[in-house]
């Protein structure tokens, strides 16, 4: 006990205040405080995000000349791709009759109300990945709250609200499990955040057939997503048919790191069903 | 005046934790600009201004992150007692080396904690993740860090000062 011979008392208050903390945290006496906090000083941390924001963008994009280049080239070779199947499907009235039917369902959550809301703070580590939001209970968000990005894909939820801000738990944060399923082949599975930022796709059945390029979308098993919201494309499949477990990474499609204005779906309300009902 | 100078510091450094580091990531690890600044005081301005901007750092970046000041509390933690006795140890460091080790070992425990942290909350355990993406990077970014830091202070002329409390005072 050296070390602490005269810090002893120090420690000792300070672990007591880390245990009143979690305490605290947990029955939400803080929530009114991080508000007022959040209130005050999300002006400061805008200010900072708008002039770090295109410093760190021109750092990125000059470290990653060569993938940009090779992104370019590839979205050209999908631009191609993605013309040629348009052409295809006007001429197929099955085939556009198949796309009615999938626009319906993304008409359906496309019509519910969304709140448009601005991205403030990002905590990101390679387990964590959190947004705060300038919207709040007074603005009608909710805990559990579906939000998505300006294109409709699903960003994540969220989980803590005060008055003026909300945090938002992202697709990539270790914590997030969506239900969701393949587009393509309707297989179900979870979409999980892995470490580093990562999405990956964990199947209900490990033999079914998954190709990369594939969409996953929710499939609104359990009740806390509207099914049909896009995740992302499967990027790569790792494992043979003979393997227990093949391992699925998905590609979300939104670039998160670089998302400004996000949607909230005010008007899905999220079913706590399953593992949070008997 | 000191006192709410140090308070302000430490709320911005909070704030460009959340809203700027994440901007920046080095491979995996994100830099701890509240470990570099709770470092810098801790040399330059003494442990007592330490003592009080440790737990409203905890608080400040907690809010800010929404993650659980205790923890964050619990993480930065070690730093003064390790300083100490890095101070009153035998071993032959200088002050930097001092600075450094105390730093980069509180930073390597901070990424550790909260990492458990998130598994016990229900993320993935996945050590090799800890190890190799959080971790062991992270203590090359804050050593990088720590010195960029330093070194500007060593050469202005500013010294360090004791770790040791006033009995007086204390």
């Amino acid at each position: 006990m050296l070390i602490f011979s005269r810090y002893t008392w120090w420690v000792a208050t300070m672990i007591g205040l880390a245990m009143l903390f979690a305490v605290v945290g947990q029955t939400g006496l803080l929530t009114p405080f991080q508000g007022i906090f959040l209130r005050v000083t999300s002006p400061v941390g805008s200010v900072f995000t708008t002039v770090f924001r295109p410093v760190a963008a021109f750092l990125s994009d000059a470290g990653n000349l060569n993938d940009l280049q090779d992104e370019n080239a590839r979205l050209r070779l999908d631009n191609e791709g993605l013309r040629n199947r348009v052409t295809s499907l006007q001429q197929g009235a099955e085939q556009v009759e198949e796309l009615q039917k999938a626009l319906g369902v993304t008409q359906n959550v496309a019509s519910g109300t969304k709140l448009a809301a601005s991205v403030v703070h990002r905590d990101s580590s390679p387990f964590t990945d959190v947004i705060s939001i300038d919207r709040g209970s007074s603005d009608g968000i909710k805990p559990g709250m579906v939000v998505l990005s300006s294109q409709g894909s699903l960003l994540g939820t969220v989980t803590t609200v005060t008055s003026s801000a909300a945090f938002v738990r992202l697709v990539t944060d270790t914590k997030s499990k969506v239900a969701s399923q393949i587009l393509e082949s309707k297989v179900e599975g979870i979409t999980k955040g892995s470490p580093n930022r990562g999405v990956s796709f964990d199947l209900a059945d490990s033999q079914a057939a998954i190709n990369v390029g594939d969409t996953v979308v929710t499939s609104g098993l359990g009740g806390k997503y509207p099914q049909g919201l896009p995740i992302g494309r499967v990027s790569e499949v790792s494992g043979s048919s003979q393997d227990l477990s093949k391992k699925v990474t998905v590609e979300p499609l939104v670039r998160l790191s670089t998302a400004r204005t996000v949607l909230v779906l005010t008007s899905f309300t999220p079913q706590r069903i399953g593992l949070d009902s008997p | 005046m000191k006192g709410l100078g140090v308070a302000l510091l430490v709320v911005l450094t909070a704030l460009a934790q959340v809203s700027v580091a994440p901007l920046f990531p080095v491979w995996a690890a994100v830099p701890d600009y509240a470990l570099v600044l709770l470092v810098v005081l801790t040399v330059f301005a003494g442990p007592t201004t330490v003592m009080v901007a440790l737990p409203l750092m905890a608080v400040c970046v907690g809010f800010a992150s929404d993650r659980s000041p205790g923890l964050l509390l619990l993480a930065y933690l070690p730093l003064l007692p390790l300083a100490l006795y890095l101070e009153n140890s035998q071993m032959p460091l200088n002050s930097y080396a001092q600075m450094a080790l105390a730093g980069v070992a509180t930073g390597a425990w901070a990424r550790l904690i909260l990492a458990l942290g998130a598994i016990a909350g229900g993320a993935d355990p996945s050590f090799g993740a800890i190890a190799g993406q959080l971790v062991i990077p992270g203590l090359f970014l804050d050593f990088a860090l720590l010195t960029l830091v330093y070194a500007p202070f060593r050469l202005l002329g500013w010294s360090g000062r004791g770790m040791s409390l006033q009995r007086s005072r204390w």
